[in-house]
């Protein structure tokens, strides 16, 4: 009798758990790809299922990792096949509330954009190009996955398809919300951060004008800049848009979590923070002391809670349902 | 107080942040050696690393005792696909149902700094008493010998679980050896 209940309390336990995610913050979902309970978690499963990739050694998991902030900490990651990877892992904190998604893309959303790393060929990631029906099969193999896409797909009857693979991961990702930090809370609270990173926080609003790019509450402004000249290896938005005036432009990255996300830039060729601020060629001097100040400021933005959210971790082998 | 503080705690606040779970993703180079134009010789500790023996990975840790690996001596471990392997301790980084795993089994002597040198880019955990051992480092092997990943982990004297997971191929070299 108490398994039979616990068997019954398991799915409603699970829509309570992730019906809390999707409050956390109003995202805008699209009309053809509503979020439910049932879909973030099969977004989850999906998310760190390495099946999605040619020889299940990677999954999206793989390179987004929580505790960085689902970023990764090498400078570029090689794909499932080893081919050499291009550019640094960017975060995933806040991104239903960008427009723009990894270094320079004007993907639309974020649907399409998973198709980047499952079935991009430059560089090949995922390496699922053209393996639409294997994909299926193998998730439609395991019988808990049959059961989460028939509940988090109803009225597409728990169809399993790249289509409704990627709507489960965008919807997941839109459930990545950190607005948890000790920068947040003095937001709030209206009480001070300590007095280096208070300082740093002058410095990244004036003298440094950090904050004329990384803004608002993502400290990004979701627009393109390009830094330096456009390097042989990578074009930047070029590579996609085939403009030459995109030529190197690429999207300001987002700060939150910052800490833990080393090494920097689109390349990834930036060890430490005090070496991507250098990058910018700021027109001003900053000291090591202000650069300290600057990073323990920025060290604020870290959220210990997101990070180790057990919602959003490694599911469970047992299937919820 | 000195000024370089404030940076050193938050470097160290994110680093213990980040070690507290395993890294041992081993980038490749950016592009990858000419072989054999650029290989790099293999260090000493190494040197057993192009003489494996075949041996056949467990699929149960009851089983490990039977896929015995030696310090020092290379092995060509023969893997099975995921569902057919028990780890002891769940992989942080499982692999899907179409990559291969499996468990070794190794005894270690005396504490020290080991390295588990492999020949692809699988995930590997060593694990005692039902919990893995943090990493300490990892990198890739010297161009072109052949040793895709290197990770080292502190151990103690004791039995361990080398599991191997993520592996995209069926049989992958191991060599596990004591650092200097």
């Amino acid at each position: 009798m108490i398994t039979s209940f616990l068997r019954a309390a398991l799915p409603v336990a699970l829509m309570m758990c992730a019906a809390g995610l999707a409050a956390a913050q109003d995202v805008v979902y699209p009309p053809n790809n509503p979020s439910s309970p049932m879909k973030i978690e099969l977004g989850r499963r999906l998310f760190y299922d390495a099946d999605l990739s040619i020889n299940g050694t990677m999954a999206c998991a793989t390179c987004h990792e929580q505790h960085r902030g689902f970023a990764d900490g090498n400078r570029t990651h090689p794909g499932a096949l080893d081919h050499p990877g291009k550019r640094n892992v960017p975060g995933l904190q806040n991104i239903a509330l960008l427009s723009h998604f990894t270094w320079a893309s004007r993907v639309a959303d974020l649907e399409h954009q998973a198709l980047t790393p499952l079935t991009g060929v430059s560089p090949i990631e995922m390496g699922m190009k053209g393996q639409d029906a294997e994909l299926a099969r193998r998730l439609a193999a395991n019988a808990c996955n049959v059961k989460l896409f028939s509940a988090a797909f109803p009225e597409k009857k728990g169809e399993i398809s790249l289509t409704t693979v990627t709507q489960a991961l965008a919807t997941f990702e839109r459930a990545l919300v950190s607005f948890d930090s000790p920068y947040d809370k003095s937001e709030k609270n209206g009480q001070k951060l300590p007095a280096d990173a208070e300082a740093g926080r002058e410095l990244f609003r004036g003298k440094g004008r950090c904050n004329s790019c990384h803004s608002g509450t993502n400290f990004t402004d979701d627009a393109f800049h390009a830094l330096e000249p456009a390097a042989p290896a990578d074009h930047g938005l070029a590579e996609e848009s085939g403009r030459a005036e995109d030529a190197g432009l690429f999207r300001t990255p987002g700060l939150r979590n910052v800490m833990l996300t080393a090494p920097y830039f689109h390349d990834g060729k930036a060890r430490t923070l005090p070496d991507a601020i250098r990058r910018h060629g700021l027109s001003i001097t900053l000291s090591d002391a202000e650069m300290d100040e600057i990073t323990t400021f920025l060290a604020t933005l870290t959220d210990r809670s997101f990070l180790f959210d057990p919602r959003l971790s490694l599911p469970d082998e047992a299937c919820p349902l | 107080m000195p000024r370089r503080l404030p940076y050193a705690l938050a470097a160290l606040c994110a680093l213990a942040l980040v070690t507290q779970s395993r890294a041992q993703d081993a980038p490749m180079a950016a592009t990858p050696p000419k072989c054999p134009e650029e290989a790099a010789p293999l260090p000493a500790e190494l040197a057993l690393w192009s003489a494996p023996t075949a041996l056949t990975a467990a699929t149960l840790p009851e089983d490990a005792g039977k896929a015995e690996i030696k310090l020092g001596a290379a092995v060509k471990a023969a893997l099975f696909h995921t569902p057919e392997v028990k780890y002891a301790v769940r992989p942080v980084k499982p692999g899907g149902s179409v990559a291969y795993g499996g468990l070794l089994h190794i005894a270690i002597a005396e504490p020290g700094t080991y390295r588990v040198a492999l020949g692809n880019a699988s995930w590997v955990d060593v694990v005692k008493g039902g919990e893995a051992v943090e990493s300490i480092h990892h990198g890739g092997g010297p161009a072109c010998s052949g040793i895709r990943k290197m990770v080292d982990y502190p151990l103690q004297q004791g039995e361990y679980f080398v599991q191997i997971s993520a592996s995209g191929d069926a049989q992958t070299g191991v060599l596990v050896v004591k650092l200097p």
